[in-house]
């Protein structure tokens, strides 16, 4: 049945040729290594995302009135109700986890390097633009954690001279977090920003193609980049391994992992990406004590607060972003083995150390 | 090697900014009372150190609450005209904490002793002090304290048939506040525990044995529905986990059979 189908379809659209060139045809280098499935983790991530949130959308009601209720109903009155929001809470932790494990193999292994530019920019605005739509989806159960969390990071942006305020008043549809703040997060959330994501992972693997997959520093006597900017040249990998089955069983496997230790955090630990105060509805009247933010914006949260003022916080994260954001163009050194750059291991092992450092010590004050 | 040395100015610039956090605990701006009276010895000064251990500190009721006056003024705040009580008589305690209290007051007028009040009897303060305001509690109900006025063994009697329902009530109440951190919603259990826990406060100042007896056996009756209402959810949490149990030790079986089948690949 399933070979009539097969030659069914290959007979109208050729899709026996596809697969050869995409699947079994499609070579990668002999010394490729596991950390390379990420990209495949985040776009099965990506999909449990939009599914979920999808489910969600049938109950939630996005009115400052009713969304705590329909949350509420969701995890208590429909049937695996719970499930799908925990997966969504959960999910968009993973989420950022696994782009910041994603991001850091790109940076060891100076993947980022020409011509693989624009592959590291459109990955980089995809973590800003993951991080947004975390941060949108946040206010979304209207409770009192979304609520001042929102009102802290909106009031941030406050410090910006001259268009704060206005700039404040235009995120919040008001002088305060409120009904219009909701109405315009859920746009972004739902609408906005999943289609910029889906186009941006569109880009992404479009440059993917046509650069050719980066083969790994390690295990070779010469690590230097072998790009030359003469013309458009794909880096094959004649001699590799096929894409199916071989790689495709390490993206399975890696997917599998990954499914382990997100079930695990969403039957053992649900309450990991909530506080108390997640389950207490909205009081713009009533500020909680401690409110933080989500674990992947303690850092920036935290810069905020030690830096003598607002602006110089904002701005010391804003060239700190786009210094990252831009770092194929200033790194242009050939090398791309860690071990053979002890200057850019030195700074990567630094900055790493000191977000950590800044996200426990806003997490603790 | 100048780009490389760039580069690290640019990033290790950020910390010569650094400043240390500033303290963000946010406290309770003292009142006028507070202010003058803390620094007073003896007789005066002495209520505020006690006010400090005391439940009213801990729920922010200061001395105005009580006292009446006006805690931001300092040349006005024990007018009259500002509401300034002071102390007030023996007699006239209960109706004083009875303005907050009300439900507890009409208890203790029915009750023994407030029918001895003015004639000897206990008022609020005998059991629960004064500016040092112990919460209500069984543990109020102790030998020491009771046999100032009388024999220990009545009270002795009823504190044993309330402590049992007590005891059930805080366990009842943690489990409905650990439900609710982690999103079940507990509104209609919550309030039904609110009332069961009302109807149990009335008998704080009951001194009849047997309707004390008698109500803290109704009050068990309903606490008995509430733990079935939570055991069903217990056990739904732990169905979960068997489940989830299940879920991952098979996402780690196809981990590790993937891995395998590559292997035979390479």
């Amino acid at each position: 049945m399933l070979n009539r189908l097969y030659r069914w379809l290959d007979l109208r659209y050729g899709i026996g040729e596809i697969a050869e060139k995409e699947l079994t045809g499609y070579l990668l280098p002999r010394n490729i290594n596991e950390w390379y499935s990420l990209g495949s983790v985040l776009l099965v991530i990506f999909a449990i995302q939009v599914v979920t949130g999808m489910l969600l959308m049938i109950y939630y009601v996005p009115d400052a009135d009713k969304a705590f209720k329909s949350v509420s109903f969701i995890m208590n009155e429909v049937p695996f109700g719970w499930f799908i929001r925990l997966c969504h809470a959960v999910g968009s932790n993973m989420m950022v986890a696994v782009l910041l494990l994603h991001m850091f193999s790109t940076l060891m292994m100076g993947s980022y390097k020409a011509p693989r530019e624009l592959n590291w920019v459109t990955g980089f605005t995809l973590f800003a633009l993951v991080q947004g739509i975390s941060l949108t989806g946040y206010l979304a159960p209207w409770s009192q954690l979304s609520f001042w969390a929102t009102t802290v990071a909106t009031n941030s942006v406050s410090a910006i001279p001259v268009l704060g305020p206005t700039l404040v008043e235009f995120l919040r549809g008001g002088k305060l977090v409120g009904p219009a703040t909701l109405g315009r997060f859920f746009a972004l959330h739902a609408a906005v920003l999943p289609v910029v994501i889906a186009a941006l992972i569109g880009a992404h693997l479009f440059f993917l193609k046509r650069t050719g997959i980066s083969a790994p520093p390690f295990g070779k006597d010469e690590t230097a980049n072998p790009f030359e900017a003469r013309e458009y040249h794909y880096q094959g990998h004649p001699g590799g391994i096929p894409f199916f089955p071989n790689y495709a069983l390490q993206d399975l496997s890696s997917i599998s992992i990954y499914f382990a230790v997100f079930l695990a955090v969403v039957f053992f630990w649900p309450n990991m990406p909530f506080t108390p105060d997640a389950f207490v509805p909205a009081d713009p009247f009533k500020t909680p004590a401690h409110i933080k933010p989500e674990w992947y914006f303690l850092a920036n949260y935290q810069t905020l607060k030690i830096f003598p003022s607002e602006l110089l916080g904002l701005s010391v994260q804003a060239a700190a972003m786009t210094f990252l954001a831009l770092l194929p163009f200033i790194d242009r050194s050939p090398e791309r083995h860690p071990l053979k750059r002890p200057l850019f291991l030195t700074l990567v092992i630094a900055g790493i150390l000191l977000w950590i450092a800044l996200s426990v010590w806003g997490h603790l004050s | 090697m100048i780009r490389k040395n760039i580069l690290a100015i640019l990033l290790l610039a950020p910390l010569l900014f650094l400043k240390p956090a500033a303290a963000t605990a946010l406290e309770q701006p003292e009142t006028v009372c507070i202010q003058c009276h803390g620094s007073m010895p003896d007789r005066l000064g002495a209520p505020v150190n006690l006010w400090r251990g005391s439940i009213h500190a801990e729920n922010g009721i200061s001395c105005n609450g009580c006292h009446g006056g006006d805690p931001k003024d300092a040349a006005n705040a024990m007018s009259p005209q500002r509401g300034f009580l002071g102390a007030p008589k023996e007699k006239d305690i209960p109706a004083f904490c009875g303005r907050c209290h009300p439900g507890v007051y009409k208890d203790y007028l029915a009750s023994a002793h407030g029918r001895a009040l003015g004639a000897g009897g206990p008022t609020c303060v005998t059991c629960h002090s004064n500016h040092q305001v112990v919460k209500a509690s069984l543990a109020l109900i102790n030998e020491k304290s009771c046999t100032r006025c009388h024999s220990f063994e009545r009270a002795k009697t009823i504190r044993d048939a309330m402590s049992g329902t007590e005891a059930r009530i805080v366990g009842i109440s943690g489990r409905i506040a650990q439900f609710q951190v982690s999103g079940v919603d507990t509104e209609k259990m919550g309030k039904a525990l609110f009332s069961v826990r009302n109807r149990f406060h009335t008998l704080f100042h009951d001194v009849d044995v047997n309707r004390v007896k008698n109500e803290s056996a109704a009050i068990n009756k309903e606490l008995d529905k509430l733990d079935a209402a939570l055991k069903v959810i217990d056990d739904e949490h732990a169905r979960r986990r068997v489940v989830g149990g299940i879920a991952v030790a098979f996402a780690v079986l196809l981990a590790i059979l993937f891995h395998l089948m590559k292997k035979t690949y390479d």
